[in-house]
């Protein structure tokens, strides 16, 4: 059990060097982020609709999209040198593997969802602060959900001619309760409403990350074997 | 079973759907007596529920054997896989065309975010990939084990799509529509409806086998031109 | 004569191969395969192989390309499941849910496996601690120092020359010290030096407690290493014996042997 938890480590720690040496993934998926709300400061009619009505869905749709930027990179670097092989070559079960790379993509992830409401915040007078702890929360299982179903998925269409082109296919359709608990959440918060009203929310959510995150590590050696 | 048995059995199966639908038709078209408030429009759902009801059927079908395939990699799991994820599109098709249909004339607008019409749009689009990850692979037999991962993985997300998209209707409710399903049908629409059931059920049995050993056949004459090629 | 020189005429007389006896016969082969196929779709890149290694033996194996080569060395690695056949590890079948008998597998291909955003330093603890080594700093040090690397320890891979980075590949094959060593095409794209590195790691794989198995397309490097010998055509092996046995130019004989079964 100590060796498993080393290897996930070794493996998390060398994602988030390598990121840390090239920032790759965290610049693009950051530029993104603040551009796509430069854009939505041209679409949408702020004098008409208050920030909080309609926030939580753009939030929620923001974090997606700048996640299958990110999500879908999981495996290039790895792919450079053949580097995936030598790790698969290695004693490291799969679901280790897995969850290692799970991991470090929210760790990318969860700091560009931040992003994201700080972003909102900034630009767009977002009031967050009387319920950002929750708020944080909540979006912080909809990202486990999201990188557990991406990386599984990534692992698929990386092995696929279409590539990342068919990641969203994949996951769209799977995160549709993540977006809809996520938003009714998030609006709850945003509106002032009491914590309990989420609270039922927030329990989907994080089943829905948990059964993510099981699948993902039992499904994930079918997916890498050859 | 032999595949001439499984060619028999889906040929027998498919010709007992198609007269039951026959039948089915005739009920609804003519001896079923019109719903009062929807009027002529209500006898789209002697198709539409029954064909929701066999794309999920199918679907399920399709996921257990896609993990029955992955544990004991028996290249006709596989086939049977492919070949109910396949049947489940169909349906899932009809029960997708025939909502919008009922539901402009119902309710004067062709969309509605009616949770079983969400769910089976949103299955539609899993299996969508579930095909697009088979035939997208280099390596045909990597493309069977990814797409069964696909499908294993739809399939548990179900109940969390169903319930959050029932939870969502809750939140925003649209105008009421009339239930015309359920036990309080009027009992001859109910029987018309149950022998719908049956015979979408019977029919896609029947075709699900008859594409099986179409599959069964392809597999052999690839082995059989690949020893004739050596 | 080593390295890169193309002259393999005096290949059997210049390089004398320690011949090592397991103590006990009855041993089971270190490295056993029955019956290996391995088709991708309607393709046959292994096509029914049998072998048997002992401790100490080195089996070379020659082959155009397309026969069937790297696949075979991938189902001997565990890393690609065979579609028919069974691998055994001293007379264990070799599982795929388990992963302990990774440890004792090395295996070097022409790809590094390596990171070009970290060290070379980095590179080797990484795996180091992917094999869980007790003492991963000893190791590295030792093995940095052993492959002569200990001064661009601290450099990016991505700004090491192309020989380094395969003395950096043969350092990671070799880190845990397996007794079972795998080589997919070692000598493609070496530079002189780095070949000449590589022909002395290999040398002292033949210890007599390593089992290896080579692919390449280098004849005469191949051949003087080995203890066996295969050639393989459309995933067999067309012919297959003790090095001992080959008489005369080994060239002519590997082109007739290819050309006889093609």
């Amino acid at each position: 059990m100590r060796n498993y938890l080393r290897q996930i480590g070794t493996i998390l720690w060398k994602d988030l060097l390598v990121e840390f040496r090239t920032r790759e993934r965290l610049i693009t998926m950051g530029a993104f982020v603040v551009l796509v709300a430069i854009l939505f400061n041209y679409a949408i009619d702020w004098v008409r609709v208050s920030p909080e009505d309609i926030a939580s869905g753009l939030v929620w749709m923001t974090i997606m999209f700048a996640g299958l930027l990110g999500v879908g990179r999981t495996f290039h670097l790895e792919a450079e040198d053949g580097a995936f092989q030598g790790i698969l070559l290695s004693p490291v079960p799969k679901d280790a593997i897995f969850l290692a790379k799970a991991l470090a993509n929210f760790v990318f992830l969860y700091i560009v969802a931040l992003l994201v409401v700080a972003v909102f915040m900034f630009f767009f007078g977002l009031e967050v602060s009387r319920n950002f702890g929750m708020l944080a929360i909540v979006i912080g299982l909809g990202v486990l959900a999201f990188v557990a179903l991406g990386t599984l998925f990534t692992a698929v269409s990386t092995g696929t001619r279409m590539g990342d082109t068919l990641l969203p296919v994949l996951i769209f359709p799977l995160l549709a309760p993540v977006v809809i608990y996520g938003t009714g959440a998030t609006s709850q918060f945003l509106a002032g409403r009491p914590l309990t009203e989420a609270e039922g929310s927030i329990k989907m959510l994080a089943a829905i990350a948990l059964m993510a995150f099981f699948l993902g590590s039992l499904l994930f050696r079918f997916v890498v074997e050859d | 079973m032999s595949s001439k048995k499984i060619l028999l059995a889906g040929t027998v199966l498919a010709m007992i759907g198609l007269v039951w639908l026959g039948a089915v038709y005739w009920m609804s078209f003519f001896w079923v007596s019109t719903e009062v408030t929807q009027g002529i429009a209500q006898r789209i759902m002697y198709v539409h529920v029954p064909a929701a009801w066999t794309s999920f059927l199918a679907f399920g079908l399709a996921a257990l054997f896609s993990a029955v395939y992955l544990w004991l990699r028996d290249e006709r799991l596989d086939r049977a896989a492919v070949s109910a994820a396949e049947g489940g599109m169909v349906f899932a098709t009809i029960m997708l065309t025939t909502g919008p249909l009922w539901g402009k004339i119902a309710w004067g607008t062709y969309w509605t975010w009616e949770p079983r019409l969400t769910l089976t749009l949103l299955l539609w689009f899993i299996f969508l990939g579930y095909f697009l990850v088979r035939s997208s692979t280099e390596n045909p037999e990597r493309g069977k084990r990814h797409a069964a991962v696909v499908a294993i993985v739809g399939a548990l997300d179900i109940p969390f799509i169903h319930l959050s998209v029932i939870w969502f209707r809750s939140l925003h409710p649209e105008p009421v529509v009339i239930k015309a399903e359920g036990p309080t049908l009027p009992g001859d629409m109910l029987t018309t409806l149950l022998m719908s059931f049956g015979a979408f059920t019977v029919l896609f049995l029947g075709l699900f086998l008859l594409r099986y050993s179409l599959e069964n056949l392809r597999s052999e004459l690839d082995t059989r031109s690949r020893h004739a090629s050596v | 004569m080593w390295p890169g020189t193309q002259d393999w005429g005096g290949w059997l007389t210049s390089v004398s191969v320690p011949v090592h006896r397991e103590a006990d016969e009855k041993a089971p082969p270190v490295l056993q395969a029955q019956g290996l196929v391995r088709e991708y779709g309607s393709v046959i890149a292994v096509d029914e192989i049998d072998l048997s290694l002992a401790r100490g033996e080195f089996l070379t194996i020659f082959g155009p390309n397309g026969a069937g080569k790297t696949s075979l060395l991938a189902l001997l690695a565990g890393a690609l499941r065979p579609s028919r056949g069974q691998v055994w590890l001293r007379g264990e079948p070799l599982d795929f849910g388990e992963v302990e008998w990774r440890r004792r597998i090395g295996v070097l291909s022409h790809q590094g496996f390596l990171y070009g955003h970290l060290s070379a330093e980095e590179n080797l603890r990484f795996y180091g601690q992917l094999f869980g080594l007790s003492d991963v700093d000893n190791v590295v040090r030792d093995k940095l120092q052993h492959l002569g690397l200990q001064e661009r320890a601290a450099s990016l891979v991505r700004d090491l020359s192309h020989g380094m980075r395969q003395r950096l590949a043969l350092a990671r094959a070799l880190l845990h010290d397996p007794d079972i060593v795998l080589l997919d095409e070692p000598y493609t794209g070496l530079d002189p030096s780095a070949a000449l590195v590589l022909q002395g790691v290999l040398s002292d794989l033949r210890d007599g407690r390593r089992t290896v198995v080579m692919v390449t397309h280098n004849l005469s490097e191949g051949v003087a290493l080995a203890t066996t010998v295969a050639i393989m055509n459309r995933g067999r092996f067309v012919w297959q014996g003790k090095r001992a046995e080959l008489e005369g130019d080994f060239g002519q004989f590997y082109h007739s042997v290819i050309e006889g079964h093609g």
